[in-house]
């Protein structure tokens, strides 16, 4: 139950984006369109995971035992960027379409800060293993589905009339306001 | 081949270059990091029990019968030969990651008081237990945390009906509530394991139904 | 030194990071509901920004292009670590309220998009001048959004009282969706002056 109460906390009630103001800059850049939201959430979600499940014994086993934990900061983030670098490889030979159409945003996926809040997170709570994969998952889907709504929504703004000075970036984050006091609702979904 | 190993050595010049620095600054911070957390439980541990001289340190024999809470360690405080009471502190989940608290009890079985340490919880709702000009009880001018001095354990600790929750934040009031219960529950475990705890009207020699019994007697003489 | 004025201005005003480019908005949102919050993050920022800026400027002819990228990140990590420890060691608190955020100054797209941009190709006296003007030009916005957050939503400014005691502080503003609205309305505002400069501008032109 501990699993489930995490799972739900990450994607709903602490959401990344929504919540913690994590990951923006993808948040604001890619959700012109749903499909392009989709597949950047997949992306994050994979990487996030991949790079918890690397980071996570990399701490416990080596770090800690040699006492090098300050090095922690320095060592995710090359774990991160080299993951980043290792899809990408793969994207451009076996998924071309989608390494175009995610084109700058790809390497952008190494600063999106969520991700290494994450893996931060992961040692600051003492999470487990599993639960870190689990949190992992909770707060990368929690993306996946903060992008979606956005990307709904602007599809609406599209066509509704906004006032000359919110048109662009403002109005964006106005909506994103609501959706905020929407998920604060979440709250009551745990004892 | 020649080029990538130039990178290669490049990229490990750059990287021992920063490690290296960055040991030197952790040599430096580290003995002042690890300081500021004992400077503050030394603080509110003093400030649980005024009259306590000497903390001494008996985290190895107590343990934590609550799954979810932590028992990080516990101070017994006495005064010259005699022992006031145990400081217990405890983490546990809250809201908005782990929250670290110090729970008093005294050798009669009632909470001494609850110091928070660490709270993550929401600003203006779940961290308002920490907000020293916050009260559940406006009348009376008493804190959350304060709520819980004088409170025995055997006493129910429901909140909403025995425990006074802060407004709009249930969630924090149980978690935190669960952990002074289970801190206070081991505390006082502890206590009659170590034969401290004066028997009460259960009679003596009669205890919680903890788990583990402390294995190594505490190097103290408990003075009633 | 005309020209080294000209580029600490940019930072301040006309390329400011956080309302005219735009990037490191993470910590911007997250970090500003107090004012002690805000300021401290953009010293940390600055701070990072500053050193990373020089020690890439001065080695900028050593490093090879091909794998600049991941040289730049163990410089601006090695820093953001020693921001990270010295605030552990001296400003406990305040490093507590800030959380995880201390440590993701290592992927604030200011820092790396500056370091890119600019550093990697200017000398080192240059490129102190635009750390030092990019990093006020976040500072002053951040204290400036934690100023009306913490104001509306808490009735301080730096933790001093300053409404009135009968001011009912709203929540709302020190909460996560007032950040966004807080936000959304400064860059509003900002388009609407940067509209009037440019409308004037052409008018004198």
């Amino acid at each position: 139950m501990e699993l489930a109460k995490i799972f739900i906390v990450a994607l709903l009630v602490n959401n990344v984006v929504l919540m913690r103001f994590l990951a923006l800059c993808s948040y604001i850049g890619m959700t012109s369109e749903v499909g392009q939201s989709v597949g950047m959430g997949f992306a994050v979600t994979f990487v996030t995971v991949m790079a918890t499940a690397a980071t996570w014994p990399l701490y416990h086993f080596v770090l800690v035992p040699l006492g090098l934990t300050f090095l922690k900061i320095l060592v995710f983030i090359l774990v991160i960027a080299s993951l980043v670098q290792l899809v990408e490889f793969y994207l451009k030979k076996n998924i071309p379409g989608l390494y175009a159409a995610m084109g700058i945003y790809l390497p952008l996926i190494t600063t999106n800060c969520a991700i290494l809040a994450v893996t931060f997170e992961n040692i600051d709570y003492g999470y487990s293993f599993i639960e870190s994969i689990v949190y992992a998952v909770g707060v990368s889907l929690g993306f996946l589905l903060a992008m979606v709504l956005l990307a709904g929504v602007r599809d609406r703004i599209k066509t509704s009339p906004v006032p000359k000075f919110m048109q662009g970036t403002p109005i964006l984050f106005i909506a994103s306001s609501l959706l905020g006091v929407a998920f604060m609702g979440f709250s009551g979904l745990i004892k | 081949m020649k080029g990538s190993i130039r990178l290669g050595i490049a990229l490990a010049l750059f990287a021992v270059g920063a490690c290296a620095s960055l040991a030197v600054v952790y040599s430096i911070t580290k003995p002042r990091i690890e300081a500021q957390d004992q400077i503050a439980l030394e603080a509110s541990l003093r400030d649980l029990f005024p009259e306590g001289e000497v903390f001494e340190d008996v985290s190895a024999s107590i343990t934590s019968a609550n799954a979810t809470v932590n028992i990080s360690s516990a101070f017994l405080a006495k005064r010259g030969e005699a022992s006031l009471g145990l400081a217990v502190k405890a983490a546990g989940p809250s809201y908005g990651g782990q929250a670290v608290l110090l729970v008093g009890v005294e050798l009669n079985r009632s909470i001494a008081g609850v110091r928070i340490l660490e709270l993550n919880d929401t600003a203006g709702l779940g961290a308002n237990a920490k907000n020293p000009g916050y009260y559940v009880d406006k009348t009376n001018k008493i804190t959350f945390p304060g709520q819980f001095a004088g409170k025995y354990v055997t006493d129910p600790f429901v909140v909403k009906s025995d425990v006074v929750a802060i407004t709009a934040s249930t969630i924090t009031s149980t978690a935190l509530t669960t952990i002074v219960k289970a801190a206070a529950d081991a505390g006082v475990l502890w206590l009659e394991n170590s034969a401290l705890a004066p028997s009460t009207d259960q009679g003596p020699g009669a205890s919680y139904s903890g788990s583990a019994a402390s294995e190594s007697a505490p190097a103290t003489t408990g003075g009633n | 030194m005309k020209s080294l004025w000209k580029t600490f201005k940019q930072g301040i005003i006309y390329e400011n990071p956080l309302l005219m480019l735009m990037i490191g908005l993470c910590s911007a949102l997250a970090v500003t509901s107090s004012v002690a919050n805000g300021l401290g993050m953009g010293l940390a920022m600055t701070f990072v920004l500053l050193f990373s800026e020089i020690v890439i400027s001065v080695f900028r002819k050593v490093i090879p292009n091909s794998v600049r990228i991941p040289i730049f990140i163990i410089i601006i990590a090695a820093f953001t670590t020693m921001v990270d420890l010295v605030m552990k060691a001296y400003f406990p608190d305040l490093s507590k309220s800030m959380g995880v955020f201390i440590p993701l100054i290592v992927v604030n797209c200011i820092i790396m998009g500056r370091v890119e941009a600019f550093a990697s190709k200017q000398k080192p006296l240059t490129a102190i001048f635009d750390a030092l003007g990019m990093g006020l030009g976040y500072t002053w916005v951040m204290i400036a959004i934690s100023a009306v957050r913490e104001l509306l939503g808490n009735g301080s400014l730096a933790g001093i009282p300053v409404m009135p005691a009968s001011y009912q502080p709203i929540l709302f503003f020190i909460l996560p969706p007032g950040g966004f609205l807080v936000f959304g309305l400064f860059i509003s505002f900002n388009i609407w002056l940067k509209g009037r400069m440019e409308k004037s501008a052409k008018e004198r032109a």
